[in-house]
């Protein structure tokens, strides 16, 4: 119990940490959202005009302190380059990057686990050189590349899927998946290299045990031994693996989303940072952040259910 | 004829409209008569930003708050000011007042009826430095605006203000919105345009529906959908899938390719806007005219417009808009003389090797990164060792464009076809856009001088002078004018009639899609 | 089986000394200015006896560019990562040993770096001191540290309870002693293997921030470049992208095979 709250006051004291990094990074940041909005029709007389109008011009710690205040007290304030509130912006994004982020990782899991097992089971043949050479495709190239591939491929050959946009789940929730196939496939790639090295290794270290042994000499078959004795319990630490890179998918949907015009979180992030749009790097940042840290303590959680050992650690 | 030929015969016909090239034959689509209704898809290479018409200094979303607003005058394709909101406009003698007549019935979205006190509105919420309007200073001599009745406006000048008409056919200055509508503007335009705002989901899309009550008739699309994809590669792919019915700004490389692909039709106008390299005054080699000289022998225009725009622009001296009164026709670039540029170069007390130039290039024009290629190995054969940094927009206007923190670098501007417009804010001492530094003497007097000279022919003579010295003292190489560019569906109809005679702005009022 | 691993690790090995010849040598052999003279009447030319892996959109040689690259690539690679083990290394050490109050105030500024999105980071990075091959290495060597400082500090964690560090700290060795010749030796087979593969990570990281105008400024060339500049012409010069592609993924393939093989000899637990 001091662990879990242990664990909660330090993810409250990181919370408070990124407010002050982002901030200042933010701050830092040359150019502002006026700069942007003119482009090049501002000059000096107009921009000094915008910016006042804008609310640029307070003094730095008074932003900052506006800001925390803020983020406590729900007025998390309006995006400057697209006029609209940040919570309305944030609650309609949020809903199409989780669409993403859990397709992309179902994805993953559904192609790494058969490939790990495989892998696995026929350690060290050729089988086991298949299989860890095909889940490195997947990170031997960028994953704006897959995107464009999974783009040409899917939707300009073959015409199966939608080549860019979104649809909202409330309206047509067949239609939203069908859009987030795609880039859901492309960042599944990415994610799959890790969790089957990590299936592999688990299911060779659970496939040498001595109850597998004493299954197998009961008579079971060979599939029921692999599938529902060893991997029963070699999946703990890889969905452990997968929380940890939950982190790692939201910085990935940065790109993917722009490039398949797919606007979710990452998306809204990117032209927050691309146009200056300080309060809107500064809420987005912060919630990818607290998801990131939220997920990080799951698996912590998890892990302390699963391996009561950590606890003294 | 050949892509390059078209270009060169068009160079050579200057002042004669703007130059359209359709991969189709005019008449496969002319036989037939335009029926109303369907919604077009658009697939937009930008996202929309701020929906406020006055706040909105991109590009990106003045196309598609074209198709919501009307401006009080607006331009014929020869660039003369015609009326628009109004129905006659006259100009005082001494160029101190304007009388307009507005149109009887003109509604707006929400269906009330247009009146001067409309115009009053718009024009003093424009000149508002509260505002943040991007196009304020059009109205700085602006002393009084009067509406003696429900269809007159008279504005009073305190000086005279020769563009200032010209000026006002642009959205961002002439446009007419409902009284009090100014605080909803961002999030819910309203206007008098050919169709109606709907809804914005942001970077997703922004819909649009037909005005029935438009003061030039209704369109003939029942509703426009702008979806906003910005990957050039995706954009592509949707107008081939069929997902799109038409895209604007296909990649530069890929037109000859779609031109000759039946499937697709393919429209190219030129000027969507005129690039050129700068040089930073300020910069100690730059402030010898001999280095600016010399730099300008160093580039072949034509051969760096095909490498990096693969041929879709057309070189050219003079920024002025091709089909204006002003364009000098008499000047010609400067040919390529690489081993002149070293002697020169040598003679301004730069030898061979002794020149190292950083060249900052933005990302946010990916053919300027190509030409910054290219430069390179000019240069390198003429011994000026250039250095390329690739900057994000916003580094780039932050540094180069705010605080004139670079030695070389280059940009383009949409067809600024006004020409005060133009040479004083560009090229003026003072002008705003001035981020070079240049300071000029003659040219100070020039764009000075054309302001207060009210005849025409006058004025445009000014502005030759003022290219003609531009290139003389090589303050910029002013390199080509870059096509437009729009791909369709072969079902789209009347693409001629969507790219707006600034080059720049699109509106669908007369698209109509054959079922 | 044993001989495999073998064979795995020798293929592995292969790999990595070719590419790393490629680097070396490459850029002496080629002929001087070959990876950027343009050739506009050859723009992207498939693959031919005149241009062996084909030319890009200005006309270059890619064979030529593929080999310049190398170079470019592994030194951002090797660099980025060895920075973040310089940084990582004490932050983990550190934190580890100690443990209490000292590792919870570095884990907490290692986690607050870690939920940042490292696009955030490069985009500073880049804008504050302007973008170029060292800041390239720097914002890839700072957006790796979190991860390699936290998996140092596991291990830090696990040697430092080991009974043959309580002997030493009984003994009275001071605690510098003890990490160095007691805690570091332990973990260098964790870190070592885990920079192997973080040097993949890092070539594909220089790619990701070639896509923002960050990294490799052209004329020069680097795989990342190369494969960012390839990708609005996949479907019309896909040799643009396949030539920087497959060296990227023979590269990291090499890596990868190698550091499985390094984890097996070096890390005693994995047996």
């Amino acid at each position: 119990m001091t662990y879990v709250l242990n664990r909660l006051l330090s993810v409250i004291l990181t919370l408070f940490l990124i407010t002050l990094v982002t901030f200042a990074v933010t701050n830092i940041l040359p150019g502002d959202v006026a700069m942007m909005i003119m482009g090049t029709q501002s000059n000096p007389e107009a921009l000094a005009g915008l910016r006042q109008s804008l609310g640029l011009n307070d003094p730095i710690l008074v932003q900052y302190a506006h800001w925390v205040g803020g983020l406590l007290s729900g007025d998390w304030g309006n995006s400057l380059i697209f006029k609209k509130p940040i919570l309305e912006l944030l609650s309609q994004k949020i809903v199409a990057s989780a669409v993403l982020v859990v397709m992309s990782m179902g994805i993953a899991l559904a192609l790494a686990i058969p490939l790990g097992v495989w892998a696995a089971v026929h350690r060290d043949k050729w089988q086991d050189t298949v299989s860890s050479s095909s889940a490195l495709l997947g990170v031997s190239l960028p994953d704006f590349f897959w995107g464009i591939v999974m783009i040409l491929v899917f939707a300009r050959w073959l015409g199966w899927f939608p080549s860019s946009g979104f649809v909202d789940p409330s309206l047509d929730f067949w239609g939203t998946l069908q859009h987030a196939f795609l880039p859901a496939l492309a960042l599944g790639l990415g994610l799959m290299a890790h969790l089957t090295r990590m299936t592999r290794s688990t299911m060779t270290g659970i496939l040498s045990q001595e109850f597998i042994r004493v299954a197998r000499a009961k008579g079971l078959t060979e599939r029921t031994v692999i599938w529902r004795y060893a991997l029963a319990n070699a999946i703990g630490p890889v969905i452990t693996i997968a929380g940890l890179q939950i982190g790692y998918l939201f910085g990935s949907i940065i790109v993917m989303e722009s490039l398949f015009g797919y606007t979710g979180m990452g998306w809204l992030t990117y032209q927050a940072l691309l146009n200056r749009d300080l309060p809107l790097i500064q809420d987005t940042v912060f919630v990818i952040a607290g998801v990131v840290m939220l997920t990080n303590l799951a698996v912590d959680l998890l892990y302390v259910v699963i391996d009561p050992r950590i606890r003294l650690g | 004829m050949k892509r390059r030929d078209f270009l060169r015969s068009s160079t050579a016909l200057l002042g004669s409209g703007i130059f359209i090239g359709t991969s189709l034959p005019i008449a496969a689509w002319a036989e037939d008569a335009p029926v109303s209704g369907g919604t077009l898809i658009w697939g937009h290479s930008e996202t929309t930003q701020n929906l406020d018409m006055h706040q909105t200094g991109t590009a990106s979303s003045g196309r598609v708050l074209q198709n919501i607003h009307s401006s009080i005058v607006t331009v014929d394709k020869d660039l003369n000011v015609i009326p628009g909101l109004c129905e006659s406009f006259e100009v005082a003698a001494d160029g101190l007042s304007y009388t307009f007549k507005l149109r009887p019935n003109v509604k707006f979205h929400n269906g009330a009826t247009m009146t001067s006190a409309d115009v009053k509105y718009s024009f003093e919420r424009c000149k508002d430095p509260a505002t943040g309007a991007v196009n304020f200073e059009v109205f700085n001599n602006v002393a009084a605006i009067e509406t003696p009745d429900d269809l007159t406006v008279i504005i009073k000048m305190n000086a005279i203000n020769a563009p200032f008409l010209s000026r006002l056919s642009e959205n961002g200055a002439g446009v007419i919105m409902p009284v009090d509508s100014g605080p909803t503007q961002g999030t819910n335009p309203m206007g008098a345009g050919p169709f109606k705002f709907v809804s914005y989901e942001v970077g997703t899309v922004v819909k649009m529906a037909r005005h029935e009550e438009y003061w030039d008739g209704p369109a003939f699309l029942d509703a426009v959908e702008a979806r906003e994809i910005t990957e050039p590669t995706t954009r592509l792919t949707g107008l081939r899938t069929g997902e799109l019915h038409m895209i604007n700004d296909i990649p530069l490389d890929r037109v000859g390719e779609l031109q000759a692909d039946a499937a697709v039709q393919v429209k190219t106008w030129f000027p969507l806007n005129f690039d050129f390299i700068n040089m930073n005054h300020t910069y100690e080699p730059f402030q010898n005219p001999k280095v600016r000289v010399a730099f300008d022998m160093i580039i072949d225009k034509e051969a760096l417009m095909q490498g990096a725009l693969w041929g879709q622009g057309a070189t050219t001296p003079s920024p002025s808009f091709p089909t204006s009164a002003a364009y000098n026709k008499d000047l010609k670039q400067r040919p390529q003389d690489i081993e002149g540029a070293k002697a020169m170069l040598a003679d301004a007390g730069y030898p061979e090797g002794s020149l190292n130039i950083v060249f900052k290039a933005t990302t946010n024009y990916p053919y300027h990164i190509e030409t910054a290629q290219i430069l390179v190995e000019w240069f390198k054969a003429a011994g000026v060792n250039l250095t390329i940094e690739q900057l994000t927009w916003a580094d780039w206007l932050s540094q180069c464009w705010v605080d004139k923190d670079y030695q070389m670098t280059m940009m383009n501007f949409f067809s600024l076809w006004e020409s005060d417009f133009l040479y004083y804010s560009v090229w003026n001492s003072t002008g705003a856009y001035n981020y070079r530094a240049i300071n000029d003497p003659i040219i100070d007097d020039l764009t000075a001088k054309a302001r207060i000279t009210v005849d025409d022919a006058a004025r445009a003579d000014i502005y030759k002078q003022v290219q003609q010295q531009i290139w003389a003292e090589s303050h910029d190489i002013i390199l080509w004018f870059r096509n437009g560019t729009i791909g369709a569906q072969p079902a789209v109809m009347g693409l001629d009639t969507v790219v707006h005679p600034n080059g720049s702005n699109l509106n669908f009022h007369k698209v109509w899609i054959k079922a | 089986m044993k001989r495999f691993k073998t064979t795995k690790g020798m293929i592995g090995i292969v790999l990595l000394t070719l590419i790393a010849l490629i680097a070396i040598f490459g850029p002496m052999v080629i002929p001087p200015d070959a990876a950027t003279a343009m050739d506009m009447r050859a723009r992207r030319a498939p693959p031919s006896l005149t241009h062996l892996f084909g030319t890009d959109q200005l006309g270059r040689d890619l064979l030529f560019r593929v080999i310049l690259g190398t170079r470019t690539s592994l030194e951002i690679a090797v660099s980025a990562v060895l920075m973040s083990v310089i940084l990582g290394l004490p932050l983990g050490l550190i934190s580890g040993y100690f443990g209490k109050w000292i590792d919870n105030v570095l884990m907490r500024f290692v986690d607050t770096l870690l939920a940042f999105p490292a696009l955030l980071l490069a985009l500073t990075i880049s804008a504050v001191l302007g973008p170029n091959i060292q800041n390239t290495i720097i914002a890839i060597g700072v957006a790796f540290t979190p991860y390699l400082a936290r998996i140092i500090r596991g291990e830090a964690l696990r040697v430092a309870q080991m009974p043959y560090v309580e002997a030493a700290r009984s003994s009275g060795t001071t605690d510098a002693m003890i990490m160095w010749r007691h805690v570091l030796p332990n973990i260098l087979p964790a870190v070592i293997v885990q920079a192997t593969i973080s040097l993949a990570f890092a070539i594909l990281a220089e790619a990701g921030l070639s896509f923002l105008g960050l990294g490799t400024q052209p004329p020069a060339a680097s795989w990342g470049l190369m494969i960012q500049a390839s990708r609005d012409q996949l479907d019309i010069a896909p040799w643009t992208a396949v030539v920087p592609g497959l060296a990227v993924a023979l590269t990291v393939l090499g890596l990868n095979m190698f550091g499985d093989v390094l984890r097996d000899i070096l890390d005693p637990r994995s047996k």
